[in-house]
This record gives structure tokens, C-alpha cells and sequence, in this order.
């Protein structure tokens, strides 16, 4: 847990949680909320340094803890304003298992020809944008494919080109992407995505990622 | 890497625009009512007009210089005019010698970088020559700037960009 929340707080030591969704963390790190200081962190939420000042305060009278009534005003997901800027989530996306074994292939809720029509349609995508904003499932999965297709330019050669052909949608990106990886990709070996993860959508609460080329 | 650099080595603003520096300074930027914080999104239309930037003043004298600039210009695939510029302020609170351009990111989700520079004096500051293939380090290094002291970034992508799938 230590290692997969990033809060930019500069010049704070913020008491709570390093893992926002923690729920364990959560209630054992927070302090008993005294009412008054409660609704005056609900009014005074735009300005960071209030929040923290009555945080603070209520730390140090700590021992009874009057139940978690006083969480919910807390929760507020949607407002990292009101930590200093630069909080990202960090999160494992709501994975509730910690191990992956002998999990191979992502199948992204798809049957396999909707799948690799998907995963073909993004890499298509990243390659000609080079930065997009999907689900974090289908960013790791199409990482692979990307890796593959900038392989295949690295080769150079006819047939990698005729392969690449019938991955990509698009013929221009491919004949792109042969002339130009040398000189970007050239003394890269491998690893030519990153992913970078941000809040989550809006509609469905989906974990989101950047996917980006390097 | 101490916490508040990791989200802009994560999102490579640190690598790319700036070195490895001592964030010293708070600084908020707020774009009418949506505060910038690193790597989230805003829509273009928010973006129109110059954000209101709020440095920590510990002292009054010193002068800061805040540069705005894209890096993934003009488009992340294919930066080939990294970086532009679209403002710059120098003598803070003073003189904005590089006028602000909204942001209009055609190709792709862009980042948008702000980095506040601490000046050795005032009016020390020249302006560039243009606004493409701006370069931070080297505009540091040519008006003695040395490392930034507080940097920022957001994403923005065209307004009627696909967004759901």
C-alpha cells in the first residue's frame, strides 16, 4: 500500500490514509470529529488549509472513537482540490484478489472477435494519437500489441510490414510508424508504452489510464 | 522521489520539460471555478482565459517567472515542435511578455505544463523569439533561472474528441 498512493501534499503531514479506498486504514487513521469542526469542514472545503487545520487539531485527542457516523464527510471522492494539487489516485483500480495466477489473456468482457477488433482498434489509435484515455484493464491489454507492432517497424523488412498491415487499420499509420521508429525507438529495447492512471469516468466509475508511447 | 515530484516524473514533466528540482513554492492555478492538478483533464472551453495563479508569498521582494507551455506539440505522437509556448509572465505580479493562447490541442490529449522559475533580480527576464520549439531548460539557462521551484501540469484533448470509446 505504501508504495501506490502518490498524494502531492508539499508542505503537509496529512494524518490520513496513503491508500484513499482503504477502508481498515481509513477508520483506524481518522480521528473523532467533534460536530462543530465537521460543518465547518463541509463549508470551508475550497480552501485547503482550514481542512487541514482542524485535522490536525482533532489528531491529537484521539483515543475514543465515536464510530463512523462522522466518515461520510470525509468520503467526498470527487474533491482532491481540497488536498493540495497534484493528488492522484492511486488506487488498485477496486481488485479485491491479490494474486493473478494463471490468469493469461485479458478478455475485456468481449468474445474473442469483438476482442481483437477491439485491441486492434485501440493500438491503431495510440499509434496515430499517441496518448489516449481508456479503461485501465484495456490499456494494460493492449500494451503487448503495441510492443509487437513497433517490434515488427524496428525489423523493417517487407513481410514484418505486410504483418503490420493486416493488424493496423489504417495503412498510413503503418507506413508511418516504419519510417519514423528507427530514429525514436531505435536504441529502446522495449517498453514503449507507459501507463498513467487518473480518476475515473464519470458515468460508470470505470478506473481510467492514460496510455501514452514513450 | 519524494511524493510531490511523483506525479510529474509519472507524467514525465520531469524528464521532459524540466530536471529533478525542490518544489518550494505553493502554487495553485485555477481556471475560474476548476483548480489545475497534475495529470487530470479539463475541457478546452474552461481553458479559453488566463487561469488566476496563486503563488505562496513567503516574501514579497523576490520575482517569479511563470512559464505555460505544450510539450506534446503538435501532437504526442509526434512532437516535433516541442515545446510551444503559450504564456509567460515574468516580475511577478508584472509583466506578462508572452500573451496567453488558449490552448487548442487538435491531435491528441495534450499536457499542459506550468513552471514558476524564482528570478536573481527584476527585469532580468527576455522575452523569446517565437513560440514554437520553445525549450524550458535552455531558456533557464540563458536568463539564470536555475531549477524551477513549482510546477503543475494538466491534460486537455479536443472538445469533440471521441471520448467514450
Amino acid at each position: 500500500m505504501a508504495n501506490v498512493a502518490v498524494m502531492a501534499t508539499t508542505n503537509n503531514n496529512h494524518p490520513t490514509t496513503t491508500s484513499r479506498w482503504n477502508m481498515s486504514s481509513l477508520r483506524s487513521s481518522l480521528p473523532p470529529i467533534p460536530p462543530t469542526s465537521a460543518s465547518s469542514l463541509r463549508f470551508t472545503r475550497p480552501s485547503p488549509t482550514t481542512l487541514r487545520i482542524s485535522r490536525v487539531k482533532s489528531q491529537s485527542l484521539l483515543p475514543s472513537f465515536t464510530g463512523l457516523r462522522p466518515l461520510p464527510i470525509f468520503a467526498p471522492p470527487s474533491e482532491f482540490s481540497g488536498f493540495d494539487h497534484g493528488f492522484t489516485v492511486i488506487d488498485n483500480g477496486g481488485r479485491v484478489y491479490a494474486m493473478r495466477h494463471g490468469r493469461k489473456v485479458p478478455k475485456l468482457n468481449r468474445p474473442p472477435d469483438q476482442r481483437k477488433a477491439l485491441i486492434r482498434g485501440l493500438t491503431t489509435q495510440l499509434l496515430k494519437y499517441g496518448r489516449i484515455k481508456t479503461t485501465r484493464a484495456r490499456a494494460s491489454a493492449i500494451r503487448k500489441y503495441v510492443d509487437k507492432m513497433i517490434t515488427l517497424a524496428k525489423d523493417g523488412s517487407l513481410h514484418k510490414r505486410r504483418q503490420a498491415l493486416g493488424f493496423i487499420y489504417e495503412k498510413q499509420i503503418v507506413h508511418a510508424l516504419f519510417a519514423e521508429v528507427q530514429e525514436r525507438y531505435g536504441e529502446r529495447n522495449g517498453g514503449y508504452t507507459r501507463i498513467i492512471r487518473t480518476l475515473p469516468r464519470r458515468g460508470d466509475n470505470a478506473p481510467m489510464a492514460y496510455i501514452e508511447l514513450v | 522521489m519524494s511524493r510531490p515530484l511523483e506525479p510529474l516524473s509519472v507524467g514525465r514533466v520531469i524528464g521532459e520539460v524540466v530536471d529533478i528540482f525542490n518544489p518550494s513554492v505553493r502554487m495553485n492555478v485555477t481556471y475560474s471555478t476548476k483548480q489545475v492538478a497534475n495529470g487530470h483533464e479539463l475541457m478546452p472551453s474552461i481553458v479559453m482565459n488566463k487561469p488566476r495563479v496563486d503563488i505562496g508569498g513567503e516574501d514579497m521582494r523576490s520575482a517569479y517567472t511563470l512559464i505555460m507551455t505544450d510539450p506534446d506539440a503538435p501532437s504526442p505522437s509526434d512532437p516535433h515542435l516541442r515545446e510551444h509556448l503559450h504564456w509567460m509572465v515574468t516580475d511577478i505580479p508584472g509583466n506578462e511578455i508572452v500573451e496567453y493562447e488558449n490552448p487548442k490541442p487538435v491531435i491528441g490529449i495534450h499536457r499542459y505544463v506550468f513552471i514558476l522559475f524564482k528570478q536573481r533580480g527584476r527585469q532580468t527576464v527576455r522575452s523569446p523569439s517565437s513560440r514554437d520549439n520553445f525549450n524550458t531548460r535552455r531558456f533557464s539557462q540563458e536568463n539564470n533561472l536555475g531549477l524551477p521551484v513549482a510546477a503543475v501540469y494538466f491534460n486537455a484533448q479536443r472538445e469533440t474528441a471521441a471520448r467514450r470509446r
